[in-house]
């Protein structure tokens, strides 16, 4: 009698859970039909993103939203777009899955299931890894927004890597700052696995060029709170050049703690640390002096940068600048928009995949900043950014090679 | 306590129906997002009811739970990938090493009581995150494992989301039962007497000792089971599976299922997890809900959902054999209720 | 310039293990009253970087009076939690106050995300200058932290032994039940200490700050190594909290420059570990438990 009341709730919690599916079932067959073109219909396409809102990376996620609800926002005021011969409006659904690779996979599937979104974005490798063990099953497209290479050497069909990959900086950095001021470089890089990559390949193109490596002391950015003992460890091999990288800002204290003990070489800055986000930290910009690094998106030299970046500052604020993940996520919306309308479907992820080339030849530098001229084989956006270094208090562009 | 014929029945009924119920799911919808959340539900549950174990049963709050989630899960990830081991030994060894790494911290730690004991997980937890991060040339570190490869068992391939559901939903069931019998063996009594007071049960001739490290060892061996589980289904390790912050999310469900209940585990975990899926487009007030929602738990219904019904069911029960013997005995109301035969 | 070098990590590690020595502080005299491991005091730590730099940026405050402000709010707040949260749950199992101390850690993180964002802020302090003191190049910051914290310490030892008031803490955390037993009244004590460890966490949080960052997640790895300090120094013992604090801030500074720094973390719980193992009450435990 009493003992049934336990077991009464735990069948009715079954039971509830059994409704729920079933339920959710009738809802899911329901949208199919969305999916096929009508006649001229107007309707609404998810598109999915999972990435960290909560949490040490939450700005870094919330950044890429931001570049994507931008995107979208214009396409939608504009009209929507046309894909075959419906008129199509874009709606971002956006997860939180805390930096988890397992959440990602959930939330990917919810937004496969629930929402029908064809295109899902997810800012960190972690997810990519976790998405592709079913995106090309459950039939989406993977937007990584990730350097990393296992990325795009997973040869899955159906992923589209946004950002470019950072073997190309090395050797532009690492030639400039010999020139002017030495061939001794001592690191103090991140631990997490990007710096490692990095790190390893900065040390191959410097020697390879001749340099010398005279320190290497990782410190972990995230966890540390004072960079000062690092930094003392590498400068007492007297290094003509600091090879430092991680997030903007613990990269901005490793940088002062330098300067502050006297240092007065060159830097080379890995990408994942955004000179924007860095100068405010350090407040002085004579600090930067000798500085060398990824130019920020902001100042590509296009003139859709230009009119993105005024708008990015009319909607956020005079001061506030967009990142790259900014920019990058605007202008891969763009692309997947337009690589939508070519193939005239908002479902078949191949069809819209084997689009992105010819999507990115028909937009125009005048309206999309940093736009990507193609994707390789293994789907890596070919995007081309600069270099950029501070000399005698003014910061000077270089050209980096453009690859393949 | 008079057994009550029809309780018996009713809850040995329980797990039968459940599991028709639960295998019926995957034929009734094809939603894989769903599916997924059962999958996730089944594998915590399992780790869950480890925590309520050594926890729960024992008394001794550990915290390196997910570390052990986390052995189980990279042994697993890594006998698969780089020994190109099958499905099952690799699953059997997952387990047995992580019930290993248990016996050693097991007996050093235990030791140390309350407290200290809770302290010293918790930095144990950490260190073991800290290995797997670090031994790169082992584990990839913060890069991850990948492409842990579909589990087969001889021919049968768990490739879709379906087999996968019943395969974990397997191992669960097969938990559920050995907790049973655990429970309400022996064994599981001397773990009670331990957990309301040592000093007694040593003075009862218990070997407090070995009895507190075979909760710990049953107690890890269930999280790294589920911790392989886990392995087999996402297919991709990161070393933050054996972050700190899911042992208090486990720490969360086992609380409000209920503490030292057969069921609790299971109804916790399945009411968090879909409340926070729910609550999904509440995300930045997630946990501004959660943490006080924890609080108040702990402080008004401490013995979670489930041990409040069992609570209010003895309270009933006494009364009535009070009614029936008319006996006054103040000092036994409190004594059942304090840790007597709670089980659901 | 090996002597240097050596001498300039001495100096880093004081640093390092006086921001730790304060927190530990806070927790062992928590878990000294009350019996309670506060797991949220990193976030009371937090708490009070956010509000000291609040002041500074919002209210033009100067940077001691705005550390002024924000030790007085923590001190409320701390004792707030305590009177709604902790007393209730005193006489509950030990587990509950555990779990009840992670459900406000969470609440409090999630709040600070919500409110200040999640981006990194600076504090600027006016003493961002370098001097040079014996041939060693040290931030002024850094030495202020090291001699702020001295004065709280000896400010705080001084409290304990000689007023009335922190007598009465003192003797509860000796004798518990021969502080009732001459009328000691522990929820006042306890409210007191709570208070005093959530304002200890403010100061070394916002004397911290200038050479960190300031970001909802910043109080977590200090909280971690905060724990370890007061298991290794025995818990509920003060100068336990102190001299472990300035060993692992040592330990750190020293092992990260000549050992490896990756290893640096895993390092100070390794030592818990094996101190653990042989000791198991810690280095200075006061309890016989």
């Amino acid at each position: 009698m009493k003992g049934k009341r336990n077991v009464l709730l735990a069948l009715s919690a079954a039971a509830s859970l059994l409704f729920l599916t079933a339920c959710g079932n009738q809802a899911a067959s329901g949208g199919d039909s969305a999916g096929s073109s009508g006649s001229g219909q107007a309707r609404e396409v998810a598109i999915g993103w999972s990435g960290p809102q909560s949490g040490g990376q939450a700005l870094y996620g919330k950044n890429t939203l931001n570049g994507l609800q931008m995107a979208i926002d214009d396409m939608n005021a504009a009209g929507g777009i046309k894909v075959g011969s419906d008129t199509v409006k874009l709606k971002l659904e956006a997860l939180d899955d805390k930096y988890l690779p397992n959440e990602t996979a959930t939330n990917a599937r919810r937004l496969r299931s629930e929402n029908k979104a064809t295109i899902i974005f997810t800012p960190h490798s972690g997810g990519v890894f976790a998405l592709q063990t079913f995106n090309v099953q459950e039939k989406f497209l993977i937007a990584a927004y990730t350097s990393e290479p296992k990325v795009t050497e997973a040869n899955n069909p159906l992923t589209v890597r946004i950002p470019p990959s950072y073997d190309n900086y090395p050797k532009t950095f690492s030639e400039e700052m010999m020139n002017r001021f030495g061939k001794k470089a001592a690191l103090v890089p991140g631990t997490h696995q990007y710096a490692k990559d990095w790190s390893a390949l900065f040390k191959q193109t410097w020697t390879g060029l001749g340099g010398e490596i005279v320190a290497e002391n990782p410190v972990d950015y995230n966890k540390e709170s004072d960079f000062a003992p690092a930094v003392t460890k590498a400068l007492a091999a007297k290094p003509d050049v600091l090879f430092v990288g991680g997030a903007s800002q613990p990269t901005a204290l490793v940088i002062k703690a330098a300067r502050d003990q006297g240092f007065s070489g060159g830097f080379i800055v890995m990408d994942q640390a955004k000179l924007e986000e860095m100068e405010p930290i350090l407040k002085d910009p004579k600090l930067l002096e000798g500085f060398i690094g990824v130019n920020p998106a902001s100042l590509y030299p296009t003139e859709g940068t230009k009119k993105f970046v005024e708008r990015y500052k009319k909607k956020f604020g005079a001061d506030k600048v967009p990142t790259s993940e900014v920019a990058y996520h605007y202008m891969a919306m763009h692309v997947f928009a337009k690589a939508m309308e070519l193939a005239g479907t908002t479902d078949d992820a191949a069809a819209i995949r084997a689009k992105i080339a010819e999507a990115c030849k028909q937009l125009s530098d005048d309206d999309i900043p940093s736009l990507a001229k193609g994707i390789t084989e293994d789907g890596a956006l070919i995007v081309v950014p600069r270099a950029t270094t501070m000399k005698e208090g003014k910061y000077v562009q270089i050209p980096l090679p453009v690859k393949q | 306590m008079k057994k009550n014929p029809v309780h018996n029945r009713v809850s040995k009924l329980a797990v039968p129906v459940l599991t028709l119920i639960a295998a019926a799911i995957p034929l009734l919808t094809s939603n894989t997002y769903y599916l997924d959340i059962f999958i996730k539900v089944f594998i915590w549950t399992i780790a869950v009811s480890g925590m309520n174990i050594i926890a729960g049963y024992t008394g001794q709050l550990s915290l390196a739970h997910a570390g052990f989630f986390g052995i189980g899960a990279y042994a697993l990830g890594l006998l698969m990938t780089k020994a190109e081991m099958p499905f099952l030994p690799s699953l059997a060894i997952a387990v047995v090493l992580t019930g290993l790494v248990g016996s050693v911290v097991g007996v050093i730690s235990l030791r140390l009581k309350g407290h200290y004991f809770a302290i010293f997980s918790l930095c144990v937890g950490v260190i073991i995150l800290l290995i797997i991060e670090k031994w790169e040339s082992l584990t990839e570190g913060v890069r991850g494992l990948l492409g842990i490869p579909i589990p087969k068992i001889g021919s049968l391939e768990f490739a879709t989301i379906s087999a996968q559901y019943y395969l974990i939903l397997f191992f669960l069931i097969l938990t559920l039962l050995v907790n049973r019998r655990v429970i309400h063996s022996l064994v599981g009594r001397t773990f009670l007497s331990i957990r309301n007071s040592e000093e007694l049960a040593e003075a009862l001739g218990i070997n407090v000792m070995q009895s507190k490290i075979l909760a710990f060892v049953y107690s890890t061996v269930l999280a790294g089971l589920a911790g392989a589980l886990y392995a087999g289904y996402i297919r991709f390790l990161g070393p933050d599976i054996a972050n700190v912050e899911h042992t208090f999310d486990m720490l969360l469900y086992l609380l409000v299922g209920g503490i030292s209940t057969l069921w609790g585990p299971l109804v916790g975990t399945a009411l968090v997890t879909v409340l926070m899926q729910w609550l999904q487009s509440w995300q930045e007030y997630r946990m501004i809900i959660f943490g006080p929602i924890l609080v108040i738990l702990v402080m008004f219904l401490p013995y979670g959902i489930i041990g409040a019904f069992v609570r209010r069911k003895m309270k009933r029960q006494w009364e009535q054999e009070m009614q029936e013997n008319s006996i006054e005995r103040p000092g036994m109301r409190d004594q059942r209720l304090a840790g007597g035969e709670l089980d659901a | 310039m090996e002597v240097e070098l050596f001498f300039q990590q001495i100096v880093n590690g004081l640093v390092l293990g006086s921001v730790y020595s304060l927190v530990a502080l806070g927790i062992t005299l928590i878990y000294g009253i009350m019996q309670l491991p506060n797991f949220a005091h990193g976030h009371l730590y937090m708490l009070g970087a956010y509000l000291t730099l609040f002041m500074m940026t919002m209210y033009g405050f100067h940077y001691w009076p705005a550390i002024l402000v924000s030790v007085a709010v923590l001190v409320l707040i701390g004792m707030l939690l305590e009177r709604l949260v902790f007393r209730p749950l005193h006489n509950a199992p030990h587990i509950n106050s555990m779990i009840a101390a992670v459900g406000v850690m969470l609440f409090i993180e999630a709040l600070a995300r919500k409110m200040w964002g999640s981006d990194y802020h600076r504090l600027d302090s006016p003493y961002e200058d370098a001097i040079s003191l014996f041939g060693l190049t040290i931030t002024q910051q850094r030495l202020i932290i090291i001699i702020a914290a001295i004065v709280l310490m000896i400010g705080l030892n001084l409290f304990l032994k000689r007023t009335v008031i922190g007598s009465t803490i003192e003797a509860m955390a000796q004798n518990r039940e021969g502080a009732f037993l001459v009328g000691i009244n522990a929820n006042k004590v306890s409210l007191l200490t709570f208070g005093i460890a959530s304002g200890l966490a403010a100061a070394a949080a916002s004397l911290a700050a200038p050479i960190n960052l300031v970001y909802p997640s910043m109080g977590a790895m200090v909280n971690l190594k905060a724990f370890v300090i007061i298991v290794l120094g025995g818990m509920g013992s003060i100068p336990g909290a102190v001299l472990g604090g300035y060993i692992l801030g040592l330990a750190e500074s020293i092992s990260g420059t000549y050992i490896n720094s990756e290893y640096k973390d895993l390092a100070a719980f390794v030592i818990l570990v094996l101190i653990l193992t042989l000791k198991p009450t810690g280095l200075f435990a006061k309890e016989a438990r």
